[in-house]
């Protein structure tokens, strides 16, 4: 039964907080597209716009909003359909066009924590936007306001348009380039030959490697794994302690003088459960999150290699306690605490700036989780925190077959 | 086959074994006696590497066991105390896998184990789990652990404990073989019988020292000619040192409020022995003769009985 829970778990936990952060998993690995309601009380032609725009190109992609009265928006957040509501109250455009204070009022759905926080954001380059649009052509709101409540003249229009290009095009040199921009590698990699003109594909990451898109379900399963591995280890690891209590294992060492085949023997038997707990957690998250890991041998190697720490350490703490259950007292607060201060449990850069610049480097949770990440993030380093792992992992079994030895001799049973 | 020189073994303030010294030659059977504490797991545990003793040495063929431990322990096969078997497996495999933790081929370790569950009549059973053997098939199951290597010495800790009579005979029996094939045993029990009708020579051990040892008649001899007798009586507030020439015939080994047990000093009859005990100043109620067992010798030894 731990066996089972422990596999579980991680899982079941990354489903738990996937959902509640990212809303579902949706079918292009991102965090899902955000479902949100506009109530349009203002019913003119440029919230028609607003509406119009949130529905196509780059936005289309990632919002899905849904122009409904208030009442039954308001119902639908109550049963958890949406992420938030945005309101337009009544002579918004108006108002916005004769200089006057206008306000766009965001409900945010409290059940949910990135959505509406992200829409929050929008909203507020929206306003942002807004403002500078107020500021800049605020002459020719009289203008734009009496197309907008009227008869649209064409003409008109044609010649606001004309020339709001003309100021646009007197400030170019102050406007273009911008002091601050940012480049989606992603869009702007070369298609590879034989691909479709509108084939989207990513850029190489580090090593040529394509990067991919972040994925909370897989951000979150690596450090959970990271953690359950270790809990799964000790309980591989702790059968010494029930080798010792049937005296199993001191008949061995009526045998051999030599006890590092024996510790050697059990933690290659804890090996293959924890790695077959990894490839559980690790491909069975993915089949069931619907993400690919992109370089699976490359995270095989490593998590073997984690593997093998996790038994070593293990292994070590067994030999210090007296007994089975102490050794799980001690080996569940140590998994907590490695996986906390190593940033399994979550991102490292939320953990106190002492402890993230000081301490995680040093631990072997960091090492493991930050290069399985990197691993889908930029395709980086992963050779030498597994060399790391592995060499830390060989030298605990030799030091828990020591403290056995020494502990027998003592006569400490 | 086996020396053990002055070892002595402390943990904490407690002295375990405190200058232990005894050998064991090859085909004998020797018998460490003595109560549970006396110090007889311990001296064990020394003698096949589990503990590190503080002081002393333990020579094994001729060798210090500290200068080739691992050889040393290639020569020994060791009974504990507990059961030290795996429960799930079966006997046959318990059986083969100790044997192939010794060192024995796959090949090898079958014959062997088939040989010994015919030795040790477990045939029948050797397809059954450990679980669901009697106490006295789980003993057996874990003596033939011990011996799939054929080791030259086997040490034995108190391999019949708990089990019933018709089992332990059974057990003594396949002993007794062992030591007719040559093996040399060191062999620790509480019981008086096991220890007088199997061992060829008995270390009295108490409070981590053995305090006697030799053959059962050596140590029945320190009892003068093997007389001893009991008297219940009611001694009305006397002692025999208040008896008249009492202390020149007898030596007094234990005494009680209703019980007085003595043994005769010299080469006496023992019915001027007896005639002597009736005419005590006390109330009589019991005289019996019998000859001395270890018991005595133990009860002469440290004062009180083994089995207390």
């Amino acid at each position: 039964m731990p066996w089972l829970l422990n596999l579980a778990l991680p899982i079941m936990i990354t489903a738990v907080i996937g959902m509640v952060f990212g809303g579902g998993s949706g079918n292009d690995n991102s965090l899902g597209r955000i479902k949100f309601a506009v109530v349009d009380e203002d019913k003119s032609a440029f919230s028609d716009f607003l509406r119009g725009a949130a529905n196509q190109g780059k936005a289309a992609q990632y919002l899905e909003p849904v122009f409904l009265e208030r009442e039954e928006a308001e119902r639908q957040l109550k049963d958890d359909k949406l992420s938030a509501i945005l309101v337009m109250p009544p002579h918004f455009t108006s108002n916005y066009l004769t200089g006057q204070k206008v306000q766009l009022e965001l409900v945010k759905n409290p059940a949910e924590q990135i959505h509406p926080a992200v829409l929050e954001e929008l909203l507020g380059v929206v306003v942002s936007g807004l403002n500078a649009i107020s500021r800049n052509f605020n002459s020719e709101f009289p203008a734009w306001r009496k197309v907008v409540e009227g008869e649209p003249d064409y003409h008109e229009i044609a010649r606001l348009i004309d020339k709001t290009g003309d100021k646009l095009h007197a400030a170019r040199d102050y406007l273009f380039p911008p002091l601050v921009t940012f480049t989606n590698m992603a869009e702007e990699a070369v298609p590879p030959p034989g691909a479709s003109p509108t084939s989207s594909t990513p850029a190489p990451g580090a090593e040529g490697k394509p990067a991919q898109k972040f994925n909370l379900f897989a951000y979150l399963l690596v450090g959970l794994a990271g953690m359950f591995l270790l809990m799964l280890a000790s309980q591989g690891m702790t059968d010494l302690h029930r080798e010792m209590f049937k005296r199993t294992f001191e008949r061995y060492n009526t045998l051999h003088d030599n006890l590092l085949p024996f510790v050697a023997g059990k933690a290659l038997f804890t090996a293959v459960i924890v790695s077959l707990g990894a490839a559980i957690i690790l491909a069975g998250g993915s089949w069931l999150f619907h993400f690919r890991w992109p370089r699976p041998l490359e995270l095989g190697l490593l998590t073997l290699a984690y593997v093998c720490f996790a038994t070593g350490l293990m292994a070590v703490t067994v030999a210090i306690m007296p007994d089975e259950r102490r050794a799980n007292a001690l080996n569940n607060i140590l998994s907590m605490i490695l996986s906390m201060a190593g940033g399994c449990m979550f991102p490292p850069e939320q953990l106190p700036a002492a402890m993230r610049e000081h301490i995680s480097p040093l631990l072997p949770t960091y090492w493991f989780a930050t290069a399985a990440r990197e691993l889908w993030w930029s395709g980086g380093s992963w050779f030498i925190p597994a060399a790391k792992l592995a060499a830390l992992g060989a030298l605990c079994l030799a030091g828990a077959a020591f403290l056995f030895k020494r502990r027998f001799e003592k006569g400490t049973r | 086959m086996l020396k053990v020189s002055a070892v002595s073994k402390a943990f904490g303030a407690i002295r375990a074994v405190d200058g232990v010294s005894f050998h064991v030659a090859e085909g004998e059977i020797y018998g460490l006696l003595g109560p549970n504490g006396a110090g007889k797991t311990t001296t064990i545990y020394m003698v096949c590497g589990l503990l590190r003793p503080d002081a002393g040495e333990i020579i094994i063929q001729g060798k210090p066991f500290s200068a080739n431990p691992g050889e040393a322990k290639r020569l020994m096969g060791v009974t504990p105390q507990d059961l030290a078997l795996y429960e799930e497996l079966t006997g046959r495999e318990n059986l083969e896998f100790w044997g192939r933790i010794a060192g024995l081929k796959t090949a090898d370790a079958r014959q062997r184990a088939v040989e010994l569950l015919e030795a040790l009549a477990l045939t029948d059973r050797a397809n059954d789990a450990v679980k669901n053997y009697s106490g006295g098939m789980k003993r057996r199951i874990n003596l033939g652990c011990a011996l799939m290597h054929r080791p030259k010495l086997l040490l034995l800790d108190e391999p019949t404990v708990g089990i019933d009579p018709q089992a332990r005979a059974r057990i003594l029996e396949f002993i007794a073989g062992l030591r007719a094939a040559g093996t040399a045993i060191l062999y620790t029990t509480h019981y008086l019988e096991e220890a007088e009708t199997l061992c060829q020579r008995i270390g009295i051990i108490d409070h981590g020292k053995v305090l006697a040892e030799g053959t059962l008649s050596q140590l029945q001899e320190r009892l003068g000619e093997g007389l001893v007798f009991t008297v219940d009586a009611d001694f009305g507030g006397t002692s025999p040192a208040q008896w008249d020439g009492f202390g020149a015939r007898f030596r007094v080994l234990q005494q009680s409020e209703k019980q007085l047990v003595v043994a005769a000093v010299g080469q006496p009859d023992p019915a001027d022995c007896l005639k002597a005990l009736l005419a005590l100043p006390i109330r009589l109620q019991n005289v019996s003769l019998k000859r001395p067992s270890l018991n005595d010798v133990f009860l002469q030894l440290t004062g009180r009985q083994l089995r207390e």
